[in-house]
């Protein structure tokens, strides 16, 4: 099978150019590299390895040679001619980005050759650029105009006054997130690169050739991924740019704050833009250990979702039910005198999706200082055997970058496309680049690469588990060097979920005690949201089953919005409190609201689904009288009469570190290596299972729409909209 | 004319919803909470604003509170803050005409000296840190009044680079005078309603809940 | 020049008839501590919040029209409780009080005049027409 676009089939495939890579670990049991040859840049003597382009030797010593199409984590093109270098005893300028090095070969960026070639190239690229800049969305951060005004020439040639030679190519429609000016393309094919190598969805092409060619998709279609926005960012012109941000600011009039994405359970690092106190954009930042410079476009453009039902002011049901805005000292002392009046043990916290670690923290302190020890999380994590003792029980422990370096993946009931796309994204370029196979366990869903469907039926596991299962897939697990073992936390909420979890556990240990690498870890468990591994590292119980039967008077919602705590399943009389950002399921079944911050609005500890504690920082105030999370339950906690033992963040953070220090260690992953003990533990929960391994997430549609803060942007409501009008479209 | 009862019926509630969708809701209920009910026409004002005492001991303090209030609004000492041409129209109350000195408002060069803090003229960005720390330097109680449209909102210079859209941004703004300039009677009618404010002070009553 | 002007006898005459027509040396002091100032002249009108507006040319212009508030409002008056009816002819604007000037337009839909409500619940609240950069949830109302 033909895993590589052909493009990248034909280009030379350098180990050199998977750069990030070779920092890692693992990269170095590869075969030991070739010698190293001594080209000249500039006069610059510069030692690389063979394949490497001249581009990169360039990169090497500090030379910068300018280029639209070339992109380290796309197939080389060679096809915008910017990077031509002169090459001494070469009859004419050489494309840097395409040409490998040779021994004693002597590059010169800035002779007047090359500044000639470079200067006819982009006069060439301009005869059929419009001068729209001013009205369009990508000035100020434009590839092309930051070139023509470095290595451009100072007059034009430009002649046509009768406006009939430009090229004028008619927009297309890709989709609500994408807008397309087609005229403004350069046919860089960056976007049709990425489409097909990173997204998989190969449905960017160009037709035509000269002056008439087009990049589309040859049949009006809407681009079909989840990582669409990225061809937003790739575009070094401005034919693609974003609907959403279309004339809404200029880059430099924005402030960009470094922050932390949570709407999936990878934590992605992010800028966050705003200006006059509201977010524009989101846009990636790189980090090579979890996002690369990826995002997906649910963290990317579900950021107006910010700006729409929010809970702005405290609220408090009236004589009638309904619920009516009331000052913050009302509200505090409505849900103190609810706290103090609850029994002990009949008091119930929810942490949801979105919480924080801060203020999980002090709502567990809280609740404890009540004499209640019920604090649960919404997604449910089975509690027998070594249950949430053990952090590698819950957590991805081969991390995200390693996954790459992974020669067999099993998917255990996880569509880790929707569940965590650039996971999935990462999957795909080992699939691609490294000939690795994945396998799946659960129903059958497009994955954008191929795999070897399991079937979907649990005791697969325990097959696999147990070495008895014939599958072709159980030779290949046992013959893999570094498997990965990943694990949906979706399958855990069925009754069945301790048992599957004890299979995979069992599976994923047997391997790893037969891999001649003992660093490697197998075992990956991956959380559907961004808030449970910190909920579960401080101690909140997994799941709300339990706490909800014994019947809790008073239930302390913050931000639980995926309904799983309903108004049918409380005793008569009880009292909801609500705290978080957006008015949803939570907040419409509250008697009490305290309006808190969203992730944009206060600095809080996340930690990813690998374990690692990443802070988000303050981009925009929150709106109203919405505050931060963790300052609500301190000053609540006052007027209950418990106060908490911290004023600031960073006693807060103190608290926290108390807990886990894993949870302040900022950027940093711990290993966690007690999978023996887990294993043991989880001896007597190895059943006979018998039901069927279904993923929540399995089409487009699903993808867009599911935390509070994506159901309320209209963005996300529109590419649901265009999803289901596509899949209905003939082509 | 069915219609235009139809359109008197609603258009309260939508203008009242207008306002609670705006950034103004908060102000609104604020004013409920602490402002004065509004006075009728021909109703007899007696001098104290405070005339719902339940006991004794209410009472007394609310009279505390009358004297402490009239001794403060008996002696505003502005710390000038002149900016622009509204300070030409500030020296005016200062001069014989207008007489400030008869409500005993006596300009103090210091800010330590004084109570209330005249804003008067455009308030610059380059300025504006000034502002702020002649106002931390003021001992409380103190106010501020905002004299003339730059100061108040930016005024002719909203759309400059370089002016603060309103001093309300820098420092809390008790008497907003409008004018540009406000005329030195205007000024001095802002005066004389912070003296009003100055009255409705609850000073010892705040302490006394407590 | 006769000889009580060259005495300043009539200033002590004024000063007697000034007592005498604010009524007597009690209303006068009452007169003083509410306004600061104690003047005679004749009664020009009175507007429909019992405001009395007095005139005598013997002071200079400027001060030669004044307007002494209805007794109700005590300490609590303020500039803004003159009717506009009342404001042209005391600041000079014209000469005759609106009650002599059958000239001026009187229309239905003129508004009531009121004074100025700041500081008190009536006051006026600017409100803006411009979207909120947020939308605020709204609670699906149970009963109604």
């Amino acid at each position: 099978m033909l895993r590589q676009p052909l493009s990248r089939a034909l280009t030379l495939s350098s180990p050199v150019r998977a750069a990030p890579l070779a920092a890692r670990p693992y990269a170095a049991q590869a075969p030991p590299p070739p010698e190293k040859v001594e080209v000249f840049i500039d006069d610059k003597p510069v030692h690389v390895l063979p394949g490497t382009t001249i581009l990169q030797a360039a990169a090497l010593v500090g030379v910068e040679i300018p280029r639209f199409c070339y992109h380290e984590r796309l197939a080389v093109a060679g096809n915008c001619r910017m990077c031509l270098v002169e090459i001494e005893r070469s009859p004419k300028p050489a494309a840097a980005c395409a040409m490998p090095v040779m021994k004693g070969m002597r590059v010169k960026t800035n002779s007047d050759l090359t500044k000639k070639a470079r200067e006819g190239v982009m006069e060439f690229l301009l005869v059929n650029h419009p001068l729209d800049c001013p009205i369009c969305d990508q000035g100020g951060e434009c590839d092309l105009q930051d070139q023509s005004m470095a290595f451009g020439s100072d007059r034009s040639r430009f002649t046509d006054i009768h406006f009939s030679g430009k090229r004028a190519v008619e927009d297309k429609d890709v989709g609500p997130l994408i807008k397309t000016i087609m005229t403004r393309c350069i046919h860089c094919t960056r976007c049709i690169r990425f489409a097909s190598e990173v997204a998989g969805v190969d449905d960017f092409g160009t037709t035509g050739r000269g002056s008439d060619m087009q990049v589309g998709t040859y049949v009006e279609k809407m681009f079909l991924s989840e990582l669409s926005g990225n061809i937003i960012d790739l575009c070094p012109v401005g034919a693609l740019t974003s609907k959403p941000y279309s004339f809404a600011a200029r880059p430099w009039e924005t402030r960009r704050i470094d922050s932390v994405d949570v709407l999936d359970p990878l934590g992605s690092n992010i800028v966050i833009a705003t200006r006059t106190n509201e977010v524009l954009r989101i846009l990636p930042r790189t980090n090579e250990e979890i996002n690369e410079e990826w995002l997906s476009d649910k963290s990317r453009f579900a950021c107006d979702g910010l700006k729409r039902q929010r809970l702005v002011t405290p609220m408090m049901t009236d004589s009638r039910g309904n619920l009516t805005p009331v000052e913050w000292e009302d509200a505090m002392v409505a849900a103190a005198r609810a706290l103090r009046d609850c029994p002990p043990g009949k008091l119930l916290a929810v942490a949801g999706d979105l919480a924080d670690a801060e203020s999980l923290v002090a709502l567990k302190d809280l609740v404890n200082r009540l004499g209640s020890d019920s604090t649960c999380t919404e997604q449910y994590f089975p509690l027998d055997g070594a249950g949430i003792d053990l952090r590698s029980s819950y957590l991805c422990n081969t991390k995200i970058a390693n996954v790459e370096d992974a020669d067999f993946v099993l998917l255990i009931g996880t569509n880790t496309r929707f569940e965590a796309p650039l996971l999935n994204a990462r999957i795909r370029k080992a699939f691609i680049h490294k000939d690795t196979d994945v396998a799946l366990i659960g129903p059958k869903v497009d994955l954008t690469y191929e795999y070897i469907h399991v079937g979907d039926s649990a005791s697969a596991v325990k097959d696999l588990a147990t070495g008895s299962s014939s599958h072709e897939v159980m030779k290949r697990l046992e013959a893999a060097k570094r498997p990965v073992v990943i694990l949906g936390a979706d399958q855990l909420k069925t009754p069945e979920g301790a048992a599957i979890l004890a299979y995979t556990q069992e599976l994923a240990l047997r391997l790893q005690d037969k891999l001649e690498d003992k660093k490697w870890k197998v075992l990956n468990v991956l959380q559907r949201t961004a808030s449970q591994v910190a909920a579960l590292d401080i101690g909140y119980q997994p799941g709300v089953g339990a706490a909800l039967q014994a019947g809790p008077q008073v239930v302390y919602l913050l931000g639980a919005d995926s309904g799983v705590v309903s108004r049918d399943q409380l005793p008569k009389g009880a009292t909801v409190i609500y705290q978080g950002h957006h008015g949803d399921a939570g907040a419409a079944i509250a008697d009490i609201v305290l309006p808190g911050a969203a992730y944009t609005e206060k600095r809080a500890t996340y930690v990813n689904a690998e374990g690692r504690a990443q802070q988000t920082l303050v981009a925009v105030t929150p709106p109203g009288k919405a505050r931060e999370d963790w300052k609500i339950i301190r000053a609540l906690s006052e007027v209950v009469g418990q106060r908490l033992p911290y004023d600031t963040l960073d006693e807060v953070r103190d608290r926290l570190s108390e807990i886990s220090p894993a949870l302040v260690t900022y950027g940093d992953v711990q290993d966690n290596n007690y999978f023996a003990q887990a294993r043991s533990l989880a001896q007597s929960l190895q059943k006979p299972v018998s039901g069927k391994v279904d993923v929540q997430l399995k089409k487009l549609e699903d993808f867009f729409m599911t935390d509070p803060i994506s159901r309320a942007s209209p963005t996300m409501a529109k590419c649901v909209q265009a999803v289901i009008k596509q899949k209905s479209s003939k082509y | 004319m069915q219609a235009i009862k139809a359109l008197g019926a609603t258009a309260p509630s939508t203008l009242l919803s207008v306002v609670k969708k705006g950034g103004f809701a908060p102000i609104v209920d604020q004013i409920r909470q602490t402002h004065l009910p509004a006075p009728k026409p021909n109703e007899t004002r007696p001098y104290s604003p405070f005339q719902d005492a339940s006991n004794m001991a209410e009472m007394a303090v609310a009279r505390l509170d009358d004297l402490l209030n009239w001794g403060r609004k008996g002696s505003i000492w502005p710390m000038t803050f002149g900016l622009a041409c509204c300070a030409v129209e500030m020296m005016h109350i200062a001069a014989p005409r207008y007489d400030m000195d008869r409500y005993g408002v006596v300009f103090r060069a210091s800010p330590r000296q004084s109570d209330v803090m005249i804003v008067a003229g455009t308030l610059t960005n380059k300025m504006a840190p000034a502002l702020r720390k002649v106002y931390d330097q003021m001992p409380d109680p103190r106010w501020v009044i905002s004299m003339g449209s730059c100061a108040n909102g930016g005024g002719y210079y909203h759309y400059s680079y370089s002016v603060v859209r309103g001093c309300d941004r820098i420092v809390p703004v008790d008497i907003y005078v409008p004018g540009c300039p406000p005329t030195a009677e205007a000024l001095l009618y802002g005066v004389l309603q912070l003296q009003k404010k100055v009255k409705r002070m609850k000073t010892l009553q705040v302490w006394y809940r407590k | 020049m006769s000889l009580g002007k060259i005495f300043a006898l009539d200033k002590v005459a004024t000063f007697f008839n000034i007592i005498r027509q604010n009524g007597g040396i009690r209303a006068s002091l009452y007169k003083l501590y509410r306004q600061d100032e104690l003047k005679d002249g004749t009664l020009v009108g009175e507007d429909k919040y019992g405001n009395k507006y007095f005139e005598n040319p013997r002071f200079f212009y400027g001060r030669n029209r004044w307007v002494e508030y209805n007794d109700k409002a005590y300490l609590n008056y303020d500039g803004s409780q003159v009717p506009a009816e009342w404001f042209g002819w005391l600041h000079y604007k014209t000469d005759l009080p609106p009650h002599k000037d059958p000239s001026r337009p009187k229309y239905k839909w003129m508004a009531d005049f009121t004074e100025n409500m700041s500081g008190t619940t009536g006051q006026y609240v600017p409100y803006s027409t411009t979207r909120a950069k947020v939308e605020p949830w709204v609670p699906k109302s149970k009963s109604s």
